[in-house]
């Protein structure tokens, strides 16, 4: 209660002049709305940082250093910088969709951060039930920005870039979508809050239920992104920059933001549905001992820290792997993410359905409760990990048989169609 | 059947397909060089970070290096060691040294005599080619080729050296920051 003391003191100021009503539900949230704002934006502006930090590590340089200390303030002068450019728009250029465009990537992913649960009580700005549906729904509207970036510019890189963005982001979407599904059968809640409530009173993070979810997760994240080592809508080597090779100036950093923005989007919605959000397992004795808003600062201080952590994983991935061709690209995306994931939720409500028809079997307790989420006793968390593990390999190993040569199968259809426009029937063709 | 005939794999490089070895080697190596910049101080080559901070830190050049010349003077009385010999200007194969040299008059155990001392020293750093054979050469240790290394001017008259920025050296920015 000591800590942090001016939040109640500016509570107490805000009700001698406005009514509680307006306090609570307009100018709270707005205070809320431009912390969250602040923060994100440091975030993402750091996230450039560190990117550049930790691919120079990987490379054995140093990366930014002579803007600040260690370079920390980098960030701040290649925003400077992009500011005072000029904002060139082409000629041929359809004005106002290229105008628009950067602002419909930026809102898209920002606008993920307002369900996003950074902590408890007031580090979350809207507790939405159907948070999960939203964040998938708004943050795949990125992909419309894109489009039209791409379209709009009048340049066949940026075009090309666009096509190849769209395809991607929508064969993705559905692996990322039917990923999560899997830890939905564990919270019973779409609401994100709900998700980290129920992890929390289970005690449990459900990557260790859902290792093979967390994982789909994470790569179609990573391939809706737009991320390498799938970042072929901007494959430098191929299509220069992509469907933003003709922005340059703010509109420019504005799809540059968007893009670390969506990475801490996926980053935060990994941490909350399988890492346990900002549950940790000590903090809530500070709640017990009266520190309210220390409690709340600390569990905020979990949550990004964790969420770092995915960050991390982007950042090594990127300068550890080669870009995957196209096909390729398209291959993970159907032939491999989408089925597993779909492995995935057939196993996990087996487990479930497994682990309900085990209790009270033979005296064997299995289920404590169900009301906040499906908490388990020891003897189900062994069932279910043992499962989520198990399912691991399963689904690698189901998959790896269909998909043994599928290749092959195309190479078939290949040589059958070749042999209906040249070969006379019975001999085998020749390529 | 596949039309280009491969190697049928092993079980045992079935298994390391499988389980992705290889990414997770690579994964690995990238973090080896990240812990190994994030935990290296002294930045030894081939643990840790390569890079140089140029103009805040000198770089450490070989101990041979030979860079701009000097004319050394006598650290006590401040008079130059040179004694225009010349010896260095025949030594130079790019013959890019002119001694030339002057008459006074001295006093010597009461009686005049005329010595020969150094009038002035042109050095054009644009043709030599820094072999130090004119140090070798040089009877007193005067001439000397230093370590220092930079000599870009902005025109051609820039290289060319005369006895004061032999002797004192010349202006360079020294970045601490």
């Amino acid at each position: 209660m000591l800590l942090l003391a001016p939040v109640d003191v500016l509570n107490e100021l805000l009700l001698k002049f406005f009514s509680a009503d307006t306090v609570n539900y307009f100018i709270w949230p707005l205070i809320q709305i431009g912390l969250v704002v602040t923060l994100v934006a440091l975030w993402v502006a750091y996230a450039t940082y560190l990117e550049r930090k930790i691919s120079a590590f990987m490379q054995a340089r140093l990366g930014p250093m002579r803007v600040g200390p260690w370079g920390l303030l980098q960030p701040i002068a290649d925003g400077l910088k992009l500011l005072t450019k000029e904002d060139f728009i082409p000629e041929k250029a359809d004005r106002w969709i290229f105008f628009f465009a950067p602002y419909i990537a930026v809102a898209s992913a920002f606008i993920v951060f307002s369900v996003i649960p950074f902590g408890p009580d007031w580090a979350v700005i809207a507790d939405v039930n159907i948070g999960l549906l939203l964040v998938l729904a708004v943050s795949s509207v990125g992909v419309l920005a894109l489009i039209l970036a791409g379209w709009s510019s009048n340049s066949k890189y940026a075009l090309l870039g666009g096509l190849r963005s769209s395809a991607q982001m929508v064969s993705y979407e559905v692996a990322m979508g039917l990923s999560l599904i899997g830890s939905l059968m564990f919270s019973r809640t779409l609401s994100l809050s709900g998700m980290v409530a129920a992890q929390g009173s289970d005690s449990i993070w459900y990557i260790l239920y859902q290792p093979a979810g967390f994982l789909i997760f994470l790569i179609s994240g990573i391939a809706e992104n737009n991320r390498a080592p799938f970042d072929l809508p901007e494959a430098e080597s191929e299509l220069v920059a992509g469907f933003h090779t003709e922005y340059s100036g703010m509109r420019w950093s504005l799809f540059f933001m968007a893009e670390y923005a969506a990475m801490v989007v996926v980053a935060a919605v990994a941490t909350t549905v399988y890492l346990g959000g900002w549950y940790f397992p000590f903090v809530y004795g500070l709640e017990a001992s009266g520190y309210h808003n220390l409690y709340v600062l600390v569990s905020v201080l979990v949550f990004l820290v964790k969420a770092s952590i995915i960050l991390y994983i982007y950042f090594w991935l990127r300068w550890t792997l080669p870009r995957f061709r196209y096909d390729q690209l398209m291959d993970i995306g159907w032939k491999w993410l989408i089925p597993s994931a779909l492995i995935n939720i057939v196993l996990s409500a087996f487990a479930v359905f497994l682990v309900q028809g085990l209790n009270g079997w033979r005296g064997i307790q299995t289920i404590e409760a169900i009301d906040r989420g499906l908490n388990l006793t020891a003897t189900g968390k062994g069932v279910m990990i043992a499962f989520g593990i198990a399912g691991l390999f399963i689904t690698g190993a189901l998959l790896a048989r269909i998909n043994w040569r599928s290749r092959d199968f195309n190479l078939k259809t290949q040589r059958r169609n070749i042999r209906l426009v040249n070969v006379p029937k019975g001999k085998p063709a020749r390529a | 059947m596949p039309l280009v005939k491969t190697p049928k794999p092993t079980f045992a490089q079935k298994l390391k397909r499988f389980f992705m070895i290889d990414l997770l080697k690579g994964m690995g190596l990238t973090l080896k060089y990240n812990l190994g910049a994030i935990t290296d101080k002294d930045a030894v080559a081939g643990k840790g970070i390569y890079t140089e901070q140029y103009p805040k830190v000198r770089p450490d050049v070989a101990p041979r290096f030979h860079g701009a010349p000097r004319l050394n003077m006598d650290p006590e009385t401040h008079d130059t060691l040179c004694i225009a010999c010349n010896l260095c200007a025949i030594a130079c194969p790019e013959d890019c040294i002119d001694v030339i040299a002057m008459d006074v008059e001295i006093v010597v155990a009461g009686k005049p005599r005329r010595k020969k001392v150094l009038d002035e020293f042109i050095f054009d750093t644009s043709r030599c080619m820094f072999c130090a054979l004119c140090q070798e050469a040089c009877p007193t240790s005067c001439l000397e080729l230093t370590q220092d290394f930079e000599l870009a001017t902005y025109s051609r008259a820039g290289f060319v050296w005369n006895r004061e920025m032999l002797e004192q050296g010349r202006e360079t920015v020294k970045y601490t920051s």
